[in-house]
């Protein structure tokens, strides 16, 4: 089952700043690959949705960018600055606190391992 | 594994140009994700066109221009400058009152060793007047109920030119503060 792209863009922004948090430094195709086996198959993020979140992270200054030649083509490694770790730490505080609302608002059980 | 040519480089990156997307870093970012998936994915002797039309087709939803779309987008979002409420009203009366505090101690400071350090009946009067209206918004963004403040709607905008320049945000509801 792949989760549906309404419930994954909200917090798409959070995945990869805590990815890049856990990981150091990634490119984008090494995202998708990564959220893809830590997720099981069930959250697949496309290009299209990609991309723009890690120009936007890009211009709020929170991801830095290291350029790297294959031949002819670029790589971008993308790494969190500064301010990115720390919006990192106040967005998965916040999704955090979301998830455990969106438990009591519909009456989740905790599932027990 | 497939190996991608300098010449395949180049008719992705024209491809993905001639397809609106116009920003560099995302092109590189467009191609370097083809290119992998390419290589990863095609075999020796496969149709590099073809699983190229295949790869590219599988990253938009009608157009591929609509990834830069959707960045500029953000961008554009993220470029708003958020205020409070309180933060909004607060700016609000400096800019009101500010400049007539301003002419005041101007004023104090040229003649005030002249008349004994006392601002005249016009200067305190006046700045007395125009300092009410700043004030009354001040006390009733203080005393009225959230719900009920008449004098600006919640998630109101403000229009500089042709799109929002100020978004005053209401201020977080008590489950997004923490418990």
């Amino acid at each position: 089952m792949t989760y549906p792209t309404e419930l994954i863009k909200g917090t798409l922004k959070t995945i990869v700043l805590k990815l890049l948090a856990d990981n150091k430094k990634m490119y984008g195709y090494e995202i998708t690959q990564k959220v893809k086996e830590l997720t099981a198959d069930k959250i697949l993020i496309t290009e299209g949705a990609l991309y723009p979140t890690l120009h936007a992270l890009e211009t709020e200054k929170l991801v830095t960018v290291e350029v790297e030649y294959i031949g002819k083509r670029v790589r971008k490694y993308y790494s969190l600055s500064p301010a990115g770790k720390a919006k990192t730490r106040e967005k998965v505080k916040e999704l955090a606190n979301f998830m455990d609302t969106m438990s009591a608002l519909l009456d989740i059980k905790p599932k027990l391992a | 594994m497939y190996r991608i040519s300098d010449q395949q480089i180049d008719f992705i990156l024209d491809d993905i140009r001639a397809h609106g997307i116009t920003m560099e870093s995302l092109q590189y970012d467009l191609l370097d994700h083809a290119c992998i998936m390419i290589e990863q994915n095609l075999e020796d002797s496969g149709d590099f066109e073809q699983y190229y039309a295949t790869v590219i087709r599988a990253f938009y939803r009608q157009e591929l221009r609509e990834i830069e779309e959707e960045a500029l987008l953000l961008v554009r979002y993220g470029r708003h400058w958020k205020l409070s409420r309180n933060s909004f009203f607060l700016i609000l009366f400096a800019v009101l009152i500010g400049p007539f505090i301003g002419y005041d101690g101007v004023w104090l400071a040229v003649h005030g060793s002249e008349t004994g350090w006392g601002l005249p009946v016009e200067i305190w009067g006046s700045t007395l007047v125009f300092a009410l209206f700043p004030l009354l918004l001040f006390l009733v963004l203080l005393l009225t109920p959230e719900r009920l403040d008449p004098l600006i709607p919640r998630r109101s905008l403000i229009l500089i030119g042709i799109r929002p320049f100020i978004k005053i945000v209401p201020p977080e509801p008590e489950v997004a503060r923490g418990q």
